[in-house]
């Protein structure tokens, strides 16, 4: 069967029938979000990964590739979001060679939310796509189940809520690119620092017509400071009982030493 | 005909390894029945599903609901033809040509019919997740090699 295997499904059913306990569903926790300024889109993500309650990565990567003018940031399950925009840029790049011309960020949205939709939620990827085409700047969001939006100012994830309030009460119509860059690493600070799911550094993707500039830890709020107090000891602190020399030229005397030839020096090695 | 869209949602609510038909064995219940009934249906027919899971149900009809969907509209618009003409192609596509295994997922498909379908440009995840790892690979050569020596 190629694809996605149920083949345990069933046993899994009949095990759950019979009193076993089922994995608890994971709560997933990111920040992430989206602004749209005069002449391109900035879109920006937090960097922590969470496993249930453990941190598994301080400093992850959730803005993704899609094409070279849009750009995709991920919330959801880390896989599937990594996977599903790996796949669907892949696609965008066969449909521009076949077309001809450069792939609009509509396309993508509708190959994302077709796909999502087909999958009826199963794969978790809540995404802000975002890019700049011939026909204009776009920023979208694409949610799990195949719904869409499409908005000035977009936040996906847990800490959705902490970059929206920062978007409802300082957003502006015509925001220059550094107003729009300062507006979404607020917003993406005050989830790192108001949701538990979110947290480390902020990375942030400026899409222009002309190029695109991602800015990996753009602000680094949460540096760790040097420990205090360290282990290592001045020379000296232990006292030398006894000593004794050997000298390089008086070494035979205590091992047997063997000249190494120019065809045993060579050493076998894979290439 | 129906305009459907998207497959209806008909997956089992239960599941039984039983073909529907065939009883159960009588000193067994609930087993398959090999003497009486023959060898039991294989996890691995393609069309069948194999789970109560909803979304495998959804997935293995998707395709045919999707193709239904075009070959209607196109029966609306064009008139029987149409379908009929795109039905003849892809059978014309689907006989009598050599489809290399390593290029085809085990002879499964073929770039004609791919095209045919308008599934040429697409990729999904069945193309990545083959699953057919434990098969051995089977090279292009190999395979013209056995070709001419039957011959």
């Amino acid at each position: 069967m190629p694809g996605f295997d149920f083949s345990n499904y069933n046993r899994n059913a009949a095990l759950c029938a019979r009193g076993m306990s089922l994995p608890k569903a994971t709560s997933t926790g990111t920040t992430i979000v989206g602004c749209i300024f005069d002449g391109g889109v900035v879109i920006a993500a937090d960097t922590r990964a969470t496993s249930g309650p453990i941190v598994a990565d301080k400093n992850c990567e959730k803005l993704h590739y899609i094409s070279p003018n849009i750009w995709c940031a991920g919330a959801g399950t880390a896989a599937d979001t990594e996977f599903t925009t790996a796949l669907i840029s892949s696609q965008l790049e066969l449909h521009s060679l076949s077309t001809g011309r450069k792939p609009r960020v509509v396309t993508c949205m509708t190959m994302l939310k077709q796909h999502l939709f087909r999958y009826q939620g199963h794969i978790g990827a809540y995404l802000v796509v975002a890019g700049v085409d011939p026909t204009g700047t776009h920023l979208f969001t694409v949610h799990a189940h195949g719904s869409t939006d499409k908005l000035p100012y977009v936040t996906m994830g847990s800490g959705s809520l902490a970059a929206m309030s920062v978007f409802e009460s300082s957003w502006k119509s015509n925001l220059t690119q550094e107003e729009a860059i300062d507006l979404c690493s607020k917003a993406i600070l005050a989830g790192i620092f108001n949701d538990l799911g979110s947290g480390s550094n902020v990375d942030v993707a400026i899409i222009t017509p002309e190029k695109t500039t991602l800015k990996r830890n753009h602000i680094t709020p949460n540096q760790r400071v040097p420990k205090l107090g360290n282990y290592v000891f001045r020379r000296g602190t232990t006292a030398v009982l006894n000593e004794k020399v050997i000298r390089k030229e008086e070494l035979g005397n205590f091992v047997s030493i063997h000249e190494m030839t120019e065809e045993a020096d060579k050493m076998e090695v894979d290439t | 005909m129906s305009l459907r869209i998207v497959p209806e949602d008909n997956h089992a609510s239960s599941f039984s390894h039983i073909p529907s038909k065939s009883l159960s064995a009588p000193s067994a219940p609930g087993l398959h029945d090999t003497l009486r009934a023959g060898v039991g249906p294989s996890p691995h027919d393609a069309d069948k599903a194999i789970s109560a899971h909803p979304l495998e149900a959804r997935l293995k009809s998707w395709e045919a609901t999707r193709e239904a969907l075009r070959m209607e509209t196109l029966r609306r618009t064009y008139g029987i033809a149409e379908p009929v003409r795109r039905g003849m192609e892809l059978k014309i596509a689907r006989e009598n040509t050599w489809r290399p295994m390593c290029l085809s997922q085990g002879g499964k498909t073929s770039v004609h019919e791919e095209i045919l379908a308008g599934r040429d440009e697409t990729i999904t995840w069945e193309d990545v997740f083959t699953n057919d790892d434990t098969s051995a690979f089977v090279s292009v050569q190999d395979e013209i090699e056995r070709k001419l020596v039957k011959i």
